[in-house]
């Protein structure tokens, strides 16, 4: 059976204020088919189950069509709506045992829609009702227990016993799993398994990502009752399009992803449509997002543009006042002005040598709107270099670069301030980056004098105050006046991110910012620098040799060998999965196993061959003579003729 | 479930341990308190009397009506059913005690019967149609009513119904020395209760409705009832079967105590209208002094709160099995 909705709105009356749960949803879902509906709290997805089965309060007004088998559903009138419900639609609550009436056992309120609905009489519900139970593994003294008495997981199983016992032809499973432990969870899942296969038609809400990404085709991302994305599930955690949805899938504690949690910058907002005076009618109705609790005084802005934008990674200045509507990337439909994520740093084929030193040979490096990409190699390989000519410090030979959709030479040639603005250089070692006859008020105020800001003094010490704040510094007379060399490494790392900072910029590039520091300096001072990264909703490029340091910060990861990248693509997946050998050398190094599979030897390269085949024990004639061209595989690119089909 | 039937038959012991504990206590009072009301019998039965006793003789009569007999002896007594004579009617006080008792079962019995299940229906409904007009105005008058005492809407009804319009008896169970048929009789009495009655249930009922529908709003907010609607269940079995079911707690316990309160809840009502109950009785034996009334009086409210307190235990581990699991 099918389900469809067709521009469903909610609102939320609350006398001259109204909430806007959702806003022309519309989803499709076909029988056998199972859509997850994910988003954070507050963006609608338990509002749009109950709208489907008209169990919405009545302060709700809804406009748009819900059909099932292509036959619009009549809210209106209970009589149908009830022969409708449990019968056709049935749903799984969330919040467990609050669902269940506790002055009744729990085989009798199971039974209840038999006894109640489907005319069968006492006896003979109960014992369907103790099959249904026993079915997903709750015995007979458990199902005559009263709700109070059960654990969450034998909640969940009676719940999903009791939506079941009429045998509907729609499931609506609203946070299934939460509370869950992983092998309850199988049981769940077995329910929507059995359920697509006997055709049923299966949502499910939750905002458990791997769980809808293995029990679902396509996955539908619900922002502030907007969709943001609909997408093919397995997509979700490799390659998303919208910034919400890479943000949210960055904050899940995937098993697949080894970078610490991240979070959504911000916070989320209601959206409440003012209605001033009682006319009905546009003109008088005007809507915006407002943080919770935060009443009147919000600001007014009026959320035509893009509901996302002030927690968005890539917005622009139109992206607050442009409507946008969703529109079809690939097998993705996208809600985003600027039609998924941007890349904000797009080198091609950059080239550089110092004289007769090659140190880029021809090489690609993108940079994504808002993650952090790790660029990981021995000394020598380039890293710095690639670096600095992403920075636009450097001037590659050959190649083009293409800074936020304007290309960069061009760019430097016309106002290189500007660009330089935009990015922000932390260095390798931040007591030969700061000048030591520098305070630290002058080292890190240096950037706004350079290009002409803040020209009154008090204003600039008020912006290094606030910098200098972010980066968790002493803000005190005493410190703004010591120098470089009063001051610990941390506490000089932190100045020269405070001092990369100070302009905003949206790229940061940080060449080893932590290799001088001890351990647990080096800790704080990357925690640090993650969280500004994503309270700031800052772009990063890493670079470092530390491979497992670029496994916890990263989001996708680049290796670089002689000049060039050779492996690159999401983090966890070249760690765990490297297809490319000296990828592979690199990590086994790392955790001290065993080297033998590879030739050691300089590292000489030949002219025209793999860099690597030399050490390679897999190398063939082939790699003798040609440099291997990029090859994507598995959701990465990889230079290498025969790259590790099978991973470990 | 072997583990909640282990757990709970030491703790019904308990109960009923403390219970009898208290029961202990209560006798003891009901001996002693009287015995502290300033004044006695002698005094307020002769004071007033055109017989003039000798000193001798108020003496004499004295001491007669103040001998302790003592607790022990008191128990005894109770253990055997002898309750002893009154000393104002000389009669025996089970007699006087069960003449009065079946009055006040009627009256009160009634009264509180009728108001909690128009009170709970009500209440339930009202709450069903919250932020309706009649809702609304329904719950404002019933504050209103709430608040008006007994003592006042009695004495209106009194005023309204029997003296000024003449309708119903002013006083009185039934009509004295009428030899009728029973139906007859029956009716005579259904006159007689009526303004009685009407005043109690204008004093109980909106209290019952107030607390049932504001129990029903917040049950009606449970995830239970979605799902019940969800469901598809008529319309009828998720307000009775679902929310009312919830909502009976707090009038269950309402309708415990104040049936508990019985006798003194009914003092007032039953001397606005010289009703011949239990209460008209404690009030003419205070006023004689007479003592093995008040105590046979005191002593049989209080049992009775008692009683009906462990019954109400009980009662709640049938409404609600999250109480037999409670800790």
């Amino acid at each position: 059976m099918s389900l469809s909705m067709d521009k469903l709105s909610v609102l939320y009356h609350d006398g001259l204020h109204s909430i806007q749960a959702l806003d022309e949803v519309s989803i499709e879902l076909k029988p056998g088919a199972c859509l997850a509906l994910i988003g954070e709290s507050g963006s609608g997805k338990t509002t749009l189950g109950h709208a489907c089965l008209g169990l919405l309060p009545q302060n709700a007004s809804v406009e748009g069509r819900i059909s099932l088998n292509g036959q619009q559903i009549d809210y209106s009138d209970e009589t149908s709506l009830n022969q409708l419900r449990w019968n056709r639609l049935a749903m799984v609550f969330q919040n467990g045992a609050a669902n269940f009436n506790p002055v009744y056992r729990i085989i009798n309120q199971v039974a209840e829609p038999l006894i109640q609905r489907a005319d069968i009489g006492q006896a003979e519900a109960m014992l369907i009702a103790a099959q249904a139970l026993s079915e997903l593994g709750l015995n007979h003294d458990e199902c005559n227990r009263f709700p109070h008495q059960l654990s969450g997981g034998q909640i969940q199983r009676a719940l999903l016993a009791m939506a079941l016992i009429l045998d509907p032809e729609v499931l609506i499973l609203d946070e299934p799993t939460s509370g869950l432990d992983a092998v309850t969870k199988t049981i769940v899942a077995d329910v929507i398994q059995k359920a697509r296969s006997g055709n049923k038609t299966v949502l499910l809400i939750t905002h458990d990502l791997e769980f809808a990404v293995h029990n679902s085709d396509t996955i539908t991302m619900l922002y502030l009752g907007q969709i943001m994305e609909t997408l093919p599930a397995e997509d979700l955690l490799t390659s998303p399009l919208h910034p919400f949805t890479l943000a949210l899938s960055r904050s899940y504690p995937a098993m697949s992803t080894a970078r610490d949690l991240g979070g959504i910058r911000g916070d989320a907002f209601y959206r409440t449509v003012h209605q001033h005076g009682r006319q009905e009618g546009e003109a008088y109705r005007h809507s915006h997002i407002q943080s919770p609790g935060s009443g009147h005084e919000s600001s007014h802005a009026p959320p035509t543009g893009c509901l996302f934008q002030n927690r968005c990674t890539q917005a622009l200045d139109r992206c607050r006042t442009e409507p946008v509507a969703l529109e079809l990337i690939g097998d993705h439909q996208v809600r985003c002005l600027r039609h998924g994520i941007v890349s904000i740093l797009d080198l091609k084929q950059v080239e550089k040598s110092y004289g007769d030193v090659v140190a880029l040979r021809p090489t690609d490096l993108t940079i994504k709107a808002g993650e952090v990409f790790s660029i990981v190699g021995e000394t020598g390989s380039g890293k710095t270099t690639l670096a600095m000519t992403a920075a636009g410090a450097f001037k590659p030979d050959n190649g083009t670069r293409v800074f936020d959709g304007h290309d960069m030479d061009e760019w430097i040639r016309r106002d290189y301030k500007s660009l330089a603005r935009q990015i922000g250089v932390i260095y390798q070692s931040p007591a030969e980056s700061i000048s030591h006859r520098f305070t630290v008020l002058e080292a890190v105020a240096e950037p706004l004098k350079i290009h002409g800001l803040c020209r009154n003094s008090e204003e600039r010490l008020e912006r290094v105050i606030r910098v200098l704040a972010h980066v968790h510094l002493s803000t005190d007379k005493a410190f703004l006046g010591r120098y470089p060399h009063e001051l610990n490494m941390g506490a000089l790392q932190r100045v020269s991110m405070a001092r990369a900072l100070i302009l905003n910029p949206s790229l940061l590039i940080a060449d080893e910012p932590t290799s001088s520091l001890d351990p647990s300096v080096q800790a704080k001072v990357l925690k640090l620098l993650l969280d500004l990264q994503i309270e700031l909703g800052l772009s990063m490029l890493f670079v470092t040799h530390d491979i497992g340091l670029a496994r916890k910060i990263s989001d996708r990861l680049g290796v670089m060998l002689q000049g060039r990248l050779i492996e690159f693509g999401p983090a966890s997946l070249v760690i765990d999965k490297p297809l490319h050998p000296y990828t592979r050398l690199l990590i086994d190094s790392v955790s001290g196993l065993s080297r033998k599979s590879f030739n050691s030897g300089s590292s000489r390269v030949e002219p025209g061959g793999c860099p690597f085949e030399h050490r390679c024990t897999r190398a063939k004639d082939v790699c003798k003579k040609k440099n291997p061209q990029m090859l994507e595989r598995d959701h990465r690119s990889v230079a290498c003729h025969f790259p590790w089909d099978r991973p470990r | 479930m072997t583990d909640s039937a282990t757990h709970s038959a030491p703790r019904r012991l308990g109960l009923i341990i403390t219970f009898g504990l208290a029961a202990l206590a209560m006798i003891y009072l009901s001996y002693s308190l009287p015995r502290l009301l300033p004044g006695d019998f002698v005094t307020a039965m002769y004071s007033s009397s055109h017989v003039t006793l000798t000193a001798e003789q108020e003496a004499e009569l004295r001491a007669y009506y103040t001998e302790e007999p003592g607790f022990g002896r008191y128990l005894v007594k109770l253990a055997s059913l002898d309750w002893g004579y009154s000393y104002a009617f000389l009669t025996p006080v089970s007699a006087l005690f069960f003449g009065a008792l079946p009055w006040t079962l009627l009256l009160l019995g009634t009264a509180h019967v009728i108001s909690m299940f128009v009170g709970f229906v009500t209440g339930v409904e009202a709450a069903w149609r919250r932020d309706s007009h009649l809702e609304r105005s329904m719950v404002g008058g019933m504050t209103v009513l709430e608040g008006v005492p007994e003592i006042s809407t009695g004495v209106i009804l009194l005023v309204v119904f029997a003296l000024h319009l003449g309708w119903f008896p002013a006083a009185g169970a039934e009509t004295a020395y009428a030899e009728v048929s029973l139906l007859a009789r029956l009716a005579d009495v259904g006159h007689h209760l009526a303004l009685p009655l009407a005043t109690l249930v204008l004093a109980y009922f909106p209290g019952n409705f107030l607390l049932t529908r504001n129990s029903m709003v917040m049950v009606i907010k449970q995830s239970y009832i979605t799902t019940a609607r969800a469901k598809g269940l008529p319309a009828r079995r998720i307000r009775y079967a679902h929310a009312a079911r919830n909502a009976l707690l707090p009038l269950v316990t309402r309708f415990g105590l104040r049936l508990a309160f019985m006798i003194t809840g009914a003092l007032v009502v039953e001397r606005i209208h010289s009703y011949p109950g239990l209460g008209t009785l404690l009030y003419n034996a205070i006023q004689a002094r007479d003592l093995p009334v008040i105590q046979a009086v005191v002593l049989a409210s209080s049992l009775m709160v008692l009683t009906i307190i462990l019954g109400l235990e009980m009662i709640y581990r049938i409404i609600d099995p999250r109480i037999e699991h409670a800790h």
